[in-house]
């Protein structure tokens, strides 16, 4: 189908106006953006907002229902777990954990995966040929497992988890980018560029980096919401953040058994875990569908 | 041509064995504790086992070497012993394995039976309610962590309604001589048992874990294959199509339909690695006396002879699939064997 425009205004605003005005139009997109800040103001300030300390416990009240419930506690807005300890200020911080460390681990990956990709994507001959080969293999462990092997290695721990996370995303992280250098690669505004005696390093810096930082954002979203699934799944099956540490997918696996008794405890942890994954996914989404449509017109 | 391909694709696998098999033969030093029980699974007691263990091992001879030694037992099916149970981790892994496998074939079928036919009904109707409802329910689905909605449908189906066991394979009551290792077929073979009730009860064992399983590969298939039929049906020959006069349902049909599945052939066969990641969390969950269980347990129990051997035979089993797959696709698609050679 051809796209004519009735009202065919000329608009000349630079790419990144051009890129807001798309993203907000998008309104999934847009709530996911705000609920994304807000869960990166939380993590950054949860020490200060949180109402109790992390582990306070108030040994008058053990198990108390969420405020909404007629058992529940003002005092307490979402509960206290078996311990006494307020529910509310242990996911707040908990944030901190999950999202900020997730984050951090995504930003980590983002430069080393850039850096290296860029490196697989320039690279001519069997230098690529073995990076590709080495791609591969990595790329045929599964994430998860790659990640527990580099546990068993250095031992279990939050820290050690950052790790094992970056050092497993990065082969698919690698991949997309180098994808991507070798698809910009072969443009021809590129070769001309060459052809005007461009060196190696103009030709990343000037004529790539500008065309795909973009696309680069899109990966790193998908990297976060894997991040924020791997943190979690580890601290799950005990392998990551020790119980006493508040991360979400700690606090699950250290109330399960408190499932019959006190349900909200595991299903509150999830909520903000599936929130924190959705929020990223639909900037994520958003996003790519902006720049689907901005290659359109 | 063909020929040729299958060659270079030979070639690569044979690589990437050479790899994985460096790998995990290099993780015997990394992981902690003493080399040669991490080989062998025998912790060192005294000095005359010792002796004979670095015998066998060529322990004192250099990296090569043992690389070598260590190449040769596997191919005779000697992966060391473990150190929770004492037998050998080979036994372990084909016990364990196909339970694994069969989760993860019955999960995929689920996706693709599931996930294509959205797809492509999602694309059909591109931008109108179909599309708008099948595409925010797989972004929740995508986003959903995979323990998460294990616990949920344990609380709902399990606990409140009491419709489906929570974890195991199978009932206690009854006993089913394993042949196969896949329960169903098992069952099948010996002539279904219990007047098929066996059957019954393995299937309702079955279904909450394949539920589970199934969620994340089916939304990244119906995801893909949109977008596969989307592209597709913006090309020139399904305009030069429409405007024959064919309607939407010939020309999905007859012509978008063969050209965007060749795609999904592929992204198929990439779904094998995040099922058996995705697979050790459930099987944890659900209790599935599976390889992904046991490898999580042998973290726990710091047992490095089992998680090697784990990492090996399941990356093995990726590798193939991966390649077996990429052999049909080149099969079916003509165009994608003149790709050059190391191409990913």
């Amino acid at each position: 189908m051809a796209k004519f425009k009735v009202f065919s205004e000329e608009s000349n605003k630079s790419p990144l106006a051009r890129f807001w005005r798309k993203f907000k139009n998008n309104h999934p997109a847009l709530v996911g953006l705000w609920v994304f800040i807000a869960f990166a103001l939380l993590a950054a300030s949860a020490p200060f907002l949180a109402p109790y300390g992390v582990n306070q416990q108030h040994s008058d009240a053990l198990l108390i229902p969420p405020s909404w419930h007629e058992m529940g506690d003002v005092r307490f807005i979402l509960g206290t777990d078996d311990l006494g300890r307020d529910v509310l200020s242990r996911l707040m911080n908990g944030a901190t954990y999950t999202f900020g460390l997730s984050v951090v681990a995504a930003l980590l990956t983002t430069i080393i995966g850039v850096l290296v990709g860029t490196f697989a994507g320039i690279s001519r001959g069997i230098r690529s040929s073995f990076l590709n080969h080495l791609l591969d293999i990595t790329l045929s462990i599964p994430s998860l497992l790659l990640a527990i092997i580099i546990i068993a290695v250095l031992g279990p721990g939050l820290m050690n988890t950052v790790w094992a996370i970056i050092l497993a995303l990065l082969p698919q992280f690698i991949h997309s980018i180098r994808n991507l250098i070798v698809e910009e690669l072969s443009k021809d505004y590129i070769t001309a560029f060459k052809l005007d005696g461009a060196s190696n390093w103009h030709i990343i810096s000037r004529g790539i980096f500008p065309n795909i930082y973009e696309h680069i954002v899109v990966i790193f979203t998908m990297a976060l919401s894997t991040a924020i699934l791997d943190i979690s799944a580890l601290g799950f099956l005990k392998l990551g953040a020790q119980p006493p540490t508040t991360e979400w997918g700690a606090i699950l696996a250290e109330n399960l058994g408190l499932i019959y008794l006190a349900p909200w405890t595991v299903a509150l942890p999830g909520v903000l875990l599936f929130l924190a994954v959705l929020s990223t996914n639909l900037v994520g989404d958003g996003l790519r569908q902006v720049l689907k449509e901005r290659k359109a017109d | 041509m063909i020929l040729d391909y299958i060659l270079r694709r030979l070639g690569l696998l044979l690589f990437m064995l050479l790899m994985l098999s460096i790998f995990t033969f290099s993780l015997a030093y990394l992981f902690p504790g003493d080399p040669l029980s991490n080989l062998s699974g025998v912790p060192s007691n005294n000095f005359s086992q010792n002796t004979q263990l670095e015998d066998k091992y060529l322990y004192n001879s250099n990296y090569f070497t043992q690389y070598i030694a260590f190449l040769g037992r596997v191919f005779q099916g000697d992966w060391g012993l473990s150190f929770a149970s004492g037998d050998n981790v080979f036994s372990h892994i084909l016990d364990l394995l196909p339970a694994t496998l069969e989760l993860s074939v019955y999960a995929l079928i689920v996706s693709i039976f599931i996930g294509v036919p959205a797809g492509i009904l999602g694309s059909a109707y591109y931008n109108r309610w179909p599309d708008k409802l099948i595409n925010s329910t797989t972004i929740v689905g995508y986003s959903m962590p995979v323990f998460w909605l294990a616990l949920l449908l344990i609380m709902i189906f399990s606990l409140k309604l009491g419709w489906f066991p929570m974890s195991g394979r199978m009932g206690l009551l009854y006993e089913i001589p394993p042949s196969t290792g896949f329960m169903l077929i098992d069952i099948a073979l010996a002539g279904f048992p219990y007047k098929g009730m066996a059957f019954t009860d393995a299937l309702h064992h079955l279904t909450l874990p394949t539920i589970v399983l199934a969620m994340y590969p089916t939304t990244v298939l119906v995801r893909f294959t949109r977008e596969s039929m989307l592209k597709i049906m913006d090309q020139n020959f399904i305009k030069t199509a429409r405007a024959k006069g064919l309607n939407r349902r010939q020309l999905i049909l007859h012509h978008a339909l063969r050209n965007a599945l060749l795609p999904v052939i592929k992204k198929i066969g990439l779904q094998f690695s995040t099922l058996i990641t995705l697979a050790m969390i459930t099987e944890v969950i659900f209790s599935w006396p599976g390889i992904g269980r046991w490898l999580i347990d042998s973290i726990y129990q710091r047992d490095f002879p089992a998680i090697q051997g784990g990492l090996m035979a399941v990356s093995l089993f990726v590798i193939l699939a991966t390649i077996v797959t990429e052999l049909l696709y080149s099969l079916f698609d003509p165009l994608s064997r003149n790709q050059a050679h190391g191409k990913v």
